[in-house]
């Protein structure tokens, strides 16, 4: 039976075959129904293998490379975590496949699209399964290429293509550092299965842990866009809507996230890994809300407040809870997705504009895209019950409950940034509302763009349920399923007053928006504070002056002078050091046979005379 | 052996020279190939007379294959001393220096 666990991963892969070789001669419906029945079959296999997680099920397919002690074999771990994982990843994939199909409607490419998109399945599906680190590598960089390829989907525009390019290439600059990491686990421990380095972990020296603790965090900020990773999200954008909902807000983002989760047995065992971990977060988090604040391009204001969350799952990484992580992984995964395609249909109906303040009217143009916006805003904001708010408040209890000036520092920096969060999110809901004259656009949205977002607007919404506190009567069913203890039991007396907290934060939050926003506003004026944090803090200028800049002079100064002297000066001289002695040699070629004879002549003596001097002495 | 083999080297020497000479001093190209030829021989004269000396066959089969080479050799070269002949009307070999570097 555990053999079946690699339907989970094919499928899709076979999907992504089936559109490369056979596409070009389906028709449309067939081929979008290729791509969206294998990942849901894939999802539907995952859901009847279930039961298998809770006993740890591994399945090994064949050894990929035995070369002396390293040994790699196709093996997946379906854990309780993985499983989780691989439930999400499949379900929303599906869901986004289907709203991919309808958004895509006119794309003449399709093909590449939905080959792309189920490899890219495929690649996170490996990611999240593979109990071996290299090939989670596999998968890590193949998400990385399926990413960087969908980003550029639309390659005519330079300006997608570049962009493109920046996420592969400040991605690739971070995973360099966890390839480090994973050479030097295998040099430490003489494997590289997930499993085997976590047993072994207690037995590695403190000072190594923590450096690889910190090696892996780097690459995990760049997969997740963490600080200092973080510049390639926002430009991510480009690419079509679908993508930035399934890779750049659901699935692939988390990525980072979900493997200091795997190796958090590793991880853990460093106080001061852990503390940065919490830091990076934090720092991240707030990073992006005070971005997402001023946004105008709605994409934007999505991509900022994605790597906002994704910090708040990093801090609870390095909080040490691994259920707040996984928590706030999946209802994030719902609610951003939601909010992703609800943006796609917004900019679908106003005809490709995506200024928040050339849109609006959302709630008469399509009542449904309206509840489903306001649906994924209050769960992002977290407001009381939704989704998020018992998620983020998972995170910060666990913060608090540290009870350390480190920990409460950063759980107070988390509360700030929860106030920041539920600013941004209704800024988006009353922009979206204002009554304003707004870009035109054709008709009402087709059924195909809203009903994938109905189930997720109900878990976005409802999502909570699945690892609702015991302050509130649940079960903690998730915390329970993972089976992961933190050590940390927060007082009902603390979730009680972080509860309140975060009520009057959002409350806060939407007494200033409402005053700021009730009646249409301009854009704010040109402020430098507002371009600075347009700018996402000028990160960009930053990386262009502190790197960038002086590699490009130290490029230019090196082949002004080591590759010219070398490949130029050095070559060309030796060229005309042979011809001018041609030129010197040549009198001796006179043409004339008698001048070649008396030199033969001349040759003869000279042998002659050697041999004689050799056999005189 | 009746003519001691010093005789014959002496000969064969003098041949040699006389044929070298012929081949650095003449002009003319058919002189030149019998200055060549002259040579030749010299050298043939050397085997058939070492060869006599040290009771060894192996000399006199060498000198039968320099007649053979030597005479294959000289229907060649004076075919394309025929084709200078016509194409360029002399033979003199100084007039010969397209080559020229």
């Amino acid at each position: 039976m555990t053999e079946f666990l690699f339907l989970i991963p094919l499928l899709p892969l076979c999907g992504a075959l089936i559109i490369l070789f056979a596409g070009g001669r389906m028709p449309r419906r067939l081929l979008t129904g290729v791509a969206i029945a294998s990942v849901a079959a894939s999802a539907a296999v995952t859901l009847w293998l279930w039961p298998l997680a809770a006993d740890q099920s591994r399945a090994t397919l064949f050894t990929w490379f035995d070369a002396g002690s390293l040994q790699v074999p196709m093996e997946l771990l379906f854990s309780p975590l993985a499983a989780c994982m691989a439930l999400m990843v499949t379900g929303v994939s599906a869901l986004i496949h289907v709203y991919a199909a309808c958004y895509l409607h006119h794309d003449p490419d399709i093909r590449r699209f939905f080959m792309l998109f189920n490899l890219f399945v495929f690649a996170m599906l490996v990611i999240v399964l593979a109990d071996n680190l290299l090939l989670l590598f596999l998968g890590w960089e193949g998400v990385g290429f399926c990413s960087y390829a969908l980003i550029g989907f639309w390659y005519r525009n330079p300006v997608f293509a570049t962009a493109g390019r920046k996420a592969f290439l400040v991605t690739r600059a971070a995973d360099v550092l966890f390839g480090i990491a994973l050479l030097w686990l295998f040099h430490l421990t003489g494997t590289l299965s997930i499993t085997a380095i976590n047993l072994q972990a207690a037995s590695l020296p403190p000072a190594s842990v923590t450096i690889l603790a910190l090696l892996l965090l780097a690459g995990a900020c760049g997969k997740s866009a963490q600080l200092p990773f973080s510049s390639w999200l926002p430009d991510a954008m480009a690419g079509p809507t679908p993508v930035s909902a399934l890779i750049h807000a659901a699935t692939m983002v988390t990525a980072g996230v979900y493997l200091l989760c795997r190796l958090f047995p590793l991880i853990s065992l460093s106080p001061t890994a852990l503390a940065v971990i919490g830091l990076v977060g934090t720092s991240t988090a707030f990073y992006g809300a005070t971005c997402a604040l001023v946004q105008r391009d709605i994409k934007k204001v999505l991509a900022y407040s994605t790597i906002s969350q994704v910090g708040y799952m990093f801090l609870a990484v390095g909080a040490g809870t691994i259920t707040g992580a996984m928590f706030h992984l999946l209802t994030h995964a719902f609610f951003k997705a939601l909010l992703f395609m609800v943006a796609g249909a917004v900019i679908h109906l106003a005809s490709g504009e995506q200024d928040l303040f050339r849109l609006g009217r959302l709630p008469k143009r399509s009542p449904m895209l309206f509840w489903l916006l306001l649906a994924g805003s209050v769960a992002l904001a977290g407001v009381p019950l939704t989704s998020g708010f018992f998620s983020k408040d998972a995170i910060l209890a666990a913060c608090f409950a540290r009870q350390t000036l480190w920990w409460t520092s950063l759980g107070v920096a988390g509360l700030i940034t929860a106030f920041l969060t539920a600013l941004y999110a209704l800024r988006l809901v009353y922009l979206l509302t204002a009554d304003r004259e707004a870009a035109s656009g054709h008709g009402p949205a087709p059924r195909g763009l809203v009903w994938p977002l109905l189930p997720l607007g109900a878990l976005a919404l409802v999502g909570g349920l699945l690892n609702l506190p015991e302050v509130w009567g649940g079960h903690a069913g998730l915390g329970r399923w993972l089976a992961t203890p933190s050590g940390l039991s927060p007082s009902h007396g603390l979730e009680w007053g972080l509860a309140f907290v975060t009520l009057l934060l959002v409350a806060g939050a939407w007494f200033a928006i409402r005053n700021r926003y009730r009646v249409p506003t301009s854009p704010v004026s040109e402020r430098p504070c507002v371009d600075f944090l347009i700018a996402g803090w000028k990160f960009d200028s930053l990386i262009r002056f502190a790197i960038t800049a002086p590699f490009e002079r130290l490029g230019s100064e090196l082949e002004r002078s080591l590759e010219r002297g070398f490949t130029t000066s050095w070559p060309a001289g030796l060229g005309r050091l042979c011809q001018a002695t041609g030129q010197k040699l040549r009198v001796f070629t006179s043409g004339s046979v008698s001048h070649y004879l008396v030199a033969m002549g001349w040759g003869i003596i000279l042998l002659l005379a050697m041999l004689l001097f050799l056999l005189i002495f | 052996m009746i003519v001691p083999l010093g005789h014959v080297l002496i000969l064969s020497g003098l041949l040699f020279v006389a044929g070298l000479l012929g081949v650095l001093l003449r002009r003319n190209l058919i002189m030149i190939l019998i200055g060549v030829e002259v040579m030749l021989n010299a050298v043939g004269l050397t085997l058939v007379g070492a060869s006599a000396y040290w009771r060894n066959p192996e000399g006199q089969l060498f000198a039968l294959l320099l007649m053979a080479v030597a005479a294959a050799e000289v229907t060649v070269a004076l075919a394309l001393v025929v084709y200078l002949k016509r194409s360029r009307s002399t033979i003199d070999v100084n007039r010969f220096n397209g080559m020229q570097g």
